[in-house]
């Protein structure tokens, strides 16, 4: 009370002297001082900086007999309710109705408040990412629809036959323009299903491949569609998309971060104070509040005190925990080294043999690389855990460190399957090898190539998701039968299934990754992603509930969102490279797809620029060459030093503000010391030294007895108001 | 079961809009509630605190027993309310209540043994609302412990082992979404 009191007095300015600290003194006494039992206390105190008579009886925290009798003594002429404050409230009620009817909209918002507050908000995070992730997928799929499926459903020619454009020169190239895809003659009746998993046979030449898509500029009804072109906008358009809504997402994470100053800064008497919730109503929801409180808090306390125990290291010791990651961070890189080897070497005789042999065989053959690269993404991130538990690591960044070794793990094998793909279709880049040489790729293995890496990238797909049931199935539930049902030892050491959320959350950015590299190849793949992810989100949340207990660890769900994005984005950038190497580099199939005879997929764009007027041409001319670039980049330089420039100042701003309030702080602690150490000198009489005394109690002091005694007492206190 | 709910008169309406931070409606509405909770129809007349926890934006709150006892006015102390004692509780808890009514309550709230601060008993009492009053769900004594260190450490300005009411309001200030979360609306 002494320090509000010091405090609001330091701010009315040197003018107010002794009078108006005497004035708001006298004033700042009620709140604390009010009895329950004693006479009224009338003096009208808060700790606003106004004049006493002009307090409305409103603001008092007295009960309501008390301020009647305040505003009886009050001639009031202000209007209580102005027009201003009606309008106002009238448009804060409006706009949350708003928002309440918005977050209708949006799917399984009730049921990922409960997976919140029964699992904690790491949990949450996986689902709300799954849940942006099936959005994505959906409007990507609409976008495909809109501009590539249904134009050429609409708009195909009855016969197939490709129209070779004017000027391409094709003598030699015959045998590069076969393409032999009818099924067989007598096909086995399991043929079916293995066509279904693997997409060869009656499934390879229908729209889900790249190679069932003309080449033609379809023409209907006097409405022309140039399908290669929309083909390839559509393709770059979709990535595009996808990139502007990680980023904006990325953007509302960073934001969260930011203002909440990464949670750390939040302390605990904050959150103890004001985390409760007074609207929440019914058990359930109070119930899922309080869990929410108490994970997040043990998350906290349980980093302090291995914050502490870092810190109380030796240095002998810090030396030898360091030389123990350092080790441990290297059997690390082997281990993943080994396992891309491995898939080389799958992906290669895969490729080679598959195509010798059928049967269930041939399909475990043609699976072999999905095969290996499951295997490995489930061996090397348990070694991992493993070997993190060494590293005496925070729950936190443990997370981060995992998180970032399986990404790389997992995304880098995509890379190593695509690569030996890429060197199997190229002949490894040389052009002159005898493969290689008349259609500049291996049109002997491969004589449509788009197809092939779509159907592999369709086959990941599916092996990912069969893997993923065949677990919940056969490993899950029976699990939780087992742990339920038998009581021996080895079950209770085992115990329930907890719900790991790095490992689910890298599957799915696996699986996005799978979807972006192979959607040029195979335009219907993120339709199959938006079902498989929405299959997967309801039967992860059964087995959530049923198998699952409620972790006893947990960790921070801001950071790992923005973490979440982050690999999503890596995975991203990934598809990119391919689809810029596809589309620039590898000269298209001559016998299927929307690009044959064209001698890159971009030449495409060229030739219909070629079409446009004379000015647009010269438009995109001008776009292209140095003189718009460079001054263009050398522009943009300008901006980014400028942004640059303003956010490190933002930066030291927030930084200087922090420090000004720990300042404050610790001033408040000094002039208190002052105040009790002056108090004590001056030897004012014990019962004065109780007003001062944050300790006294609601109903042991009389209203009439305080002013006057401390006044001399006030006068010597010269270096209070200079503060 | 109350009888025929009277209406409340129109200057008792103003006059109570004027002490008040509720609107016109939310004082009828709050006099309709109230009337349902009655026997009889009197201003003055109080209802016992387990009547007024049975309402639903009572009823699971875990600082129920303590806001009761806060509002109330009556002699023991029992936690019984009048109209006006609830009205006062309403205003308090309202859309438009300023930050320093909502933080003064709070304080008296969280105050559990009403000596005038925060103790560490009061804390811990305090936690436990929190996380929940029973066995799986409180912190551990060592986590507790903790919390509380942590908890003073970081609030109690002049080290006196309490949490007093402006050490309280320093720390609300700087809690924006306060405001916001301390509301209860009919």
């Amino acid at each position: 009370m002494m320090m509000m009191e010091l405090r609001e007095t330091c701010s009315d300015g040197p003018d107010r002297g002794y009078h108006g600290y005497q004035q708001s003194l006298r004033s700042r006494r009620g709140p604390s001082r009010m009895s329950r039992d004693g006479p009224p206390h009338l003096d009208l105190a808060s700790s606003e900086d106004e004049d006493p008579p002009s307090r409305t009886p409103q603001k008092l925290a007295m009960p309501m007999g008390i301020k009647k009798a305040v505003r009886q003594l009050q001639h009031m002429q202000v209007p209580v309710s102005s027009k201003r404050t009606r309008h106002s409230r009238a448009l804060k009620h409006f706009y949350a109705e708003a928002k309440e009817t918005l977050a209708i909209l949006i799917p399984w918002r009730k049921a990922i408040h409960k997976i919140g507050g029964h699992f904690g908000g790491g949990v949450q995070s996986y689902f709300v990412f799954l849940r942006f992730l099936v959005v994505l997928n959906f409007l990507s799929f609409l976008l495909i629809a809109g501009f590539v499926l249904i134009p050429s459903v609409v708009l195909s020619s009855p016969n197939n036959t490709p129209s070779i454009p004017n000027g391409t020169n094709i003598t030699g190239k015959e045998l590069c323009m076969k393409y032999d895809h009818s099924p067989e003659v007598l096909p086995v009746f399991y043929t079916f299903f293995l066509d279904l998993l693997s997409g060869t046979g009656f499934m390879e030449y229908t729209y889900l491949f790249y190679g069932y898509y003309s080449n033609t500029v379809a023409e209907s009804k006097g409405v022309s569609y140039n399908v290669p072109l929309a083909y390839l906008l559509t393709a770059s358009f979709y990535f595009l998309f996808c990139l502007v809504c990680i980023i904006l997402r990325m953007g509302n994470v960073v934001r969260v971060l930011v203002t909440t100053g990464s949670g750390g800064e939040r302390g605990y008497s904050a959150r103890v104070f004001t985390d409760w919730d007074y609207g929440l109503q019914g058990d359930r929801a109070t119930g899922l509040k309080q869990n929410t409180i108490r994970y997040r808090l043990q998350v906290d306390l349980e980093e302090d005190r291995i914050r502490l125990r870092a810190a109380s290291l030796s240095p002998g010791q810090t030396v030898g925990l360091y030389a123990l990651r350092a080790l441990l961070n290297l059997v690390v890189i082997a281990l993943i080294i080994a396992a891309f080897f491995g898939i080389a070497e799958a992906t290669s005789f895969s490729q080679r043999e598959a195509v010798k042999w059928t049967g269930v065989v041939g399909l475990l053959l043609e699976f072999l690389p999905s095969i290996v690269i499951t295997a490995s993404n489930f061996v090397v991130p348990f070694l991992c855990d493993q070997i993190a538990r060494l590293e005496k690591l925070s729950p936190s960044t443990t997370v981060i460190v995992a998180l970032l070794r399986a990404v790389f793990l997992r995304l880098v094998s995509l890379g190593v399957l695509l690569f030996t793909l890429w060197s199997q279709i190229t002949c490894s880049g040389k052009a002159d090898d005898t493969d290689c040489k008349i259609c500049r790729y291996n049109s002997a293995q491969y004589q449509c190539w788009e197809s092939r890496v779509g159907q592999e990238m369709y086959k990941l797909t599916l092996f990912d998701f069969l893997t993923t049931m065949v677990l919940l199935v056969l490993v899950e539930f029976p699990r939780r039968l087992l742990v339920d049902h038998c009581s021996c030892k080895l079950t209770r050491w085992v115990g329930r299934q907890e719900f790991l959320v790095p490992p689910n959350v890298l599957a799915l950015v696996y699986g996005q990754t799978v979807v972006w590299t192979g959607a040029l190849f195979c335009p219907l793949l993120p339709l199959i992603n938006t079902i498989k992810f929405f299959i997967i989100f309801h039967c992860k949340k059964a087995t959530l509930f049923q198998n699952c207990r409620p972790a006893i660890k947990s960790f921070r769900s801001t950071s790992s969102n923005f973490f979440f994005c982050l690999v999503l984005l890596f995975g991203w950038i990934l598809s990119t490279v391919v689809l810029i190497y596809s589309m620039a580099e590898i000269h298209p199939s001559f016998g299927c797809g929307p690009f044959r005879f064209s001698p890159t997929m971009w030449s495409v764009i060229q030739a219909s620029i070629d079409n446009l007027t004379k000015t647009t041409q010269d438009f995109f001319n001008i776009i292209g060459s140095l003189a718009f670039c460079v001054p263009l980049f050398l522009l943009s330089c300008v901006v980014l030093s400028y942004v640059a420039a303003l956010a490190s100042v933002y930066g030291k701003s927030v930084a200087i503000l922090r420090e000004q309030i720990k300042q404050d702080g610790r001033d408040k602690q000094f002039l208190v010391k002052q105040i009790k150490d002056l108090t004590r000198i001056l030897g004012v009489p014990k019962h004065e030294e109780d007003q001062y005394d944050p300790g006294a109690s609601w109903g042991d002091h009389h209203a009439s007895a305080s002013p006057p005694q401390y006044l001399p007492n006030v006068h010597s206190f010269p270096s209070a108001s200079h503060y | 079961m109350g009888g025929a709910a009277s209406q409340l008169p129109k200057e008792m309406v103003s006059e109570y809009q004027e002490l008040t931070f509720l609107t016109k409606q939310e004082i009828l509405l709050a006099h309709k509630r109230f009337s349902e909770l009655q026997d009889r129809d009197s201003l003055s007349s109080r209802v016992p605190m387990e009547k007024i926890l049975t309402m639903p934006e009572l009823k699971s709150n875990p600082f129920r027993r303590r806001i009761c006892h806060v509002f109330s006015t009556s002699e023991p102390n029992d936690g019984s309310l009048t109209f006006e004692d609830f009205l006062d509780l309403l205003s308090a808890f309202s859309d438009s209540a300023t930050l320093e009514i909502k933080s003064h309550y709070a304080f008296r709230i969280f105050d559990f043994d009403d000596d005038g601060t925060l103790d560490a008993g009061d804390l811990e009492k305090l936690v436990n609302c929190l996380t929940g009053d029973t066995d799986e769900t409180r912190l551990n004594p060592e986590e507790m412990r903790q919390l509380i260190k942590n908890i003073l450490e970081e609030s109690d300005i002049d080290k006196d082992g309490t949490v007093n009411l402006s050490e309280f309001q320093h720390v609300i200030s700087r809690s924006p979404d306060f405001v916001s979360s301390f509301k209860i609306v009919l």
